[in-house]
């Protein structure tokens, strides 16, 4: 395990700028999730520290190593790829043993075999051992993707949306099992994903890409109640927080253009709130239940208290608690 | 990126409502087309109820069945009636005189016939040679045209161009070229050797003329090789070198554990092609040396040729025909169950 350090990484493919100017650390022993919308880069800032990509400036760095220039080989990583990237005339056991038959490596077959079994086990593939790599299904390919890199013990666990194609069940599972893999090893893991839960149950720090930029990285907390702008307060806290005008409420702070107001920032009552809104529809997730508000035609969600009992077409009031507050572009005003 | 934001700021609250909005155009038009295929299900039993009260199953008998009449006549037929002329004397020159049912005689002389034997042995020493060359340069060729320098894809036009000439003219074309005195390939190999050019003859010597073949053979179809084993190569993404890569396998490795494995399918396939096509080959040899000198190079159709067409043996040829058949059939069979076996690994 190492220390990885990604200095002012910049990459274009062809006009479409896929990473601009990425400073990162990840710290030895540490996770880092990356969190971003689709096409800001993600994947390629992976690719560019495994060196399946040359940065067309900017350096990176593992364990003190400059490695910009090194081939894949040459830098000890692990990754496990979006689209799984399985050996398909292979089996799984051997697709998992593969890095570890590298013939420089002389790994005697036993201890292939012991570890390839013991992590089939973790991943609950053991019963697929045998199968080609083609004869599984989605969740399973994942699965043996995410073990072809755990067999290994490499400087950087790079994981590329691991999670992405199993069911809710099998992903809290396997959050939380990789959460302890990694805590058990000692490992430095940079893991990509869309899904908040992950992100925020798994990352010792999140840092959110945007469009090729690095926004903010900090602990999930400081992200979650701390965002440097709207785009980053966007991609945590379900439902999503609501961007609403300034305009619509009275004695914000000067230069605010957008308020920015999760649940906890909304109190519902009858009446004698700042605004007025009407219930437009209430959606019952299970949990928990969604209160779709129209707010002078601006459309609110934010969580319903099940004992109020609304229903759509209700006058409700609000009141704003410790909002957040942007600028004309997007960025943090502060209270 | 920063001037952008407040625009985008109103586009991350549409969000919320864009995937309902979505979701519903698609169910409708989902309905729609389900309606569509409905109506078309619907409708397809009329059609044929329509023309004169023929089911489904007449009709498609009524439109294969000039396919079927024609595979009969040009091919079934004549097999069997080569199959019948095997086991009697019947010769095609002499078609008037009463043929007689000789049984498996010819059959039993044509595998004790020492002649036969060395045919068939010029045969395998052509299509076991033409098939390793072949595969061994039309797959290295294929591997470099894939690395995809600049200027492959005219590399693979010129590299093409043999495969696309008639045999009859590449027969034609290397006897010239084998000429001793003004051929270019004695020229040649004379000026890497030092030997004297006219001192040897491709064609004309006993020992020369079976590789001459194999060289021509392997001039004109390496091209056919490479291009199968290129489509090979070509199937394999690229994302499972990138894999490769980070688990930290050799080029050379990569190479053996993946590269071969996943093309060989395809190598297989050009293998089993020409070596068919090379069990029957006819033209080009006929052409080039027409089976000399001596019998150095009678391949098996030309000594089938010769008796039925030179001899007018149309019994005894016919019998040995159907020996080639069943050899060349009996072969590719179990290749193929090899191939399927490989492919389904
Ligand atoms: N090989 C490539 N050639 C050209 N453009 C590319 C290539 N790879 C990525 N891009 C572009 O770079 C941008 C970032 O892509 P990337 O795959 O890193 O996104 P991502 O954040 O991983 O998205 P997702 O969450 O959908 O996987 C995209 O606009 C994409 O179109
Ligand atoms: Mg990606």
């Amino acid at each position: 395990m190492a220390e990885v350090e990604i200095n002012a990484v910049s990459k274009a493919f062809g006009k479409a700028q896929a990473v601009s100017g990425l400073s990162l650390t990840v710290g030895d022993g540490e996770f880092v999730a990356l969190l971003g919308p689709t096409g800001a880069g993600k994947t390629t800032a992976l690719r560019l520290i495994a060196g399946l990509e040359r940065p067309d400036c900017g350096s990176i760095r593992i364990d003190g190593r400059d490695v910009t220039g090194d081939a894949p080989a040459d830098r000890d990583v692990a990754f496990v790829f979006q689209q799984y990237s399985l050996y398909p005339h292979l089996t799984v056991f051997e697709n998992m043993a593969f890095a570890l038959r590298a013939p420089t490596r002389r790994v005697p077959e036993a201890d292939i075999r012991a570890k390839v079994q013991e992590v089939a086990r973790l991943l609950h593939i053991e019963s697929k051992l045998h199968n080609k790599a083609t004869q599984l299904s989605g969740g399973q390919m994942q699965r043996v993707a995410i073990g072809r890199a755990l067999v290994r013990s490499p400087s950087i666990y790079l994981m590329d949306e691991p999670l992405s194609s199993l069911d809710a069940k099998l992903r809290g599972e396997l959050r939380l099992e990789l959460k302890r893999i990694q805590v058990d090893l000692g490992a430095t893991i940079l893991y990509v994903t869309h899904d908040q839960t992950e992100a925020m149950t798994m990352a010792s720090r999140i840092g959110v890409i945007e469009a090729g930029r690095l926004m903010q990285i900090g602990s999930p907390r400081e992200i979650y109640e701390n965002p440097v702008n709207a785009h980053v307060a966007a991609r945590l806290g379900q439902p999503t927080i609501n961007l609403l005008p300034a305009a619509l409420f009275a004695g914000v702070p000067a230069g605010v253009e957008t308020i920015g107001a999760r649940t906890e920032h909304l109190t519902i009552g009858r009446g004698g709130g700042d605004v007025s809104a009407t219930v437009k529809r209430v959606e019952h997730l299970g949990d928990q239940s969604h209160l779709h508000l129209d707010l002078g035609g601006r459309p609110v969600v934010t969580l319903a208290d099940p004992e109020a009992g609304l229903g759509a077409g209700d006058e409700v009031s609000l009141r704003l608690n410790k909002p957040l507050f942007f600028d004309a572009k997007g960025w943090r005003v502060a209270a | 990126m920063r001037s952008g934001l407040p625009f985008e700021t109103t586009g991350i609250c549409r969000i919320v409502d864009d995937p309902g909005a979505r979701s519903v155009d698609a169910m409708n038009e989902l309905s729609a087309s389900s309606r569509i295929t409905y109506r078309a299900v619907m409708v397809r039993p009329g059609v044929a109820r329509r023309i004169r009260g023929l089911s489904d199953r007449t009709l498609a008998w009524l439109f294969i069945t000039p396919t079927i009449v024609l595979l009969l006549a040009i091919n079934i037929f004549p097999l069997l009636w080569t199959i019948y002329l095997s086991f009697t004397n019947y010769r095609a020159n002499r078609a008037n005189v009463p043929t007689i049912w000789l049984g498996a005689d010819w059959y039993q002389s044509i595998l004790t016939d020492p002649d036969i034997w060395a045919a068939m042995q010029v045969t395998a020493h052509f299509v076991i040679w033409t098939v390793v060359i072949e595969t061994v340069i039309g797959f290295g060729l294929a591997f470099l045209i894939d690395k995809k320098f600049r200027g492959h894809g005219m590399w693979t036009t010129i590299i093409l161009l043999p495969m696309m000439l008639s045999p009859a003219v590449v027969g034609n074309f290397w006897t010239f070229l084998y000429q001793p005195q003004i051929g270019l390939f004695n020229y040649v190999v004379a000026f890497f050797t030092g030997r004297d050019a006219s001192s040897f003859q491709m064609l004309g010597d006993v020992r020369l003329s079976p590789w001459a073949i194999v060289i021509v053979d392997a001039w004109m179809w390496t091209p056919y090789v490479m291009l199968i084993c290129l489509a090979g190569l070509r199937s394999i993404p690229d994302y499972i070198y990138e894999a490769a890569e980070v688990d930290r396998a050799s080029k050379w490795r990569q190479f053996w554990s993946i590269t071969l494995p996943m093309a060989l399918p395809f190598i297989m396939l050009a293998v089993l092609f020409r070596g068919i096509e090379n069990f029957k080959m006819f033209d080009m040899v006929n052409l080039l040396t027409g089976g000399g000198p001596g019998s150095t190079t009678e391949v098996a159709s030309i000594t089938l040729k010769r008796a039925a067409f030179e001899s007018w043996r149309t019994g005894y040829s016919s019998a040995f025909a159907i020996i080639l058949f069943v050899t060349v059939f009996g072969l590719a069979n179990i290749y193929v169950k090899a191939l399927n076996k490989v492919k389904s690994r």
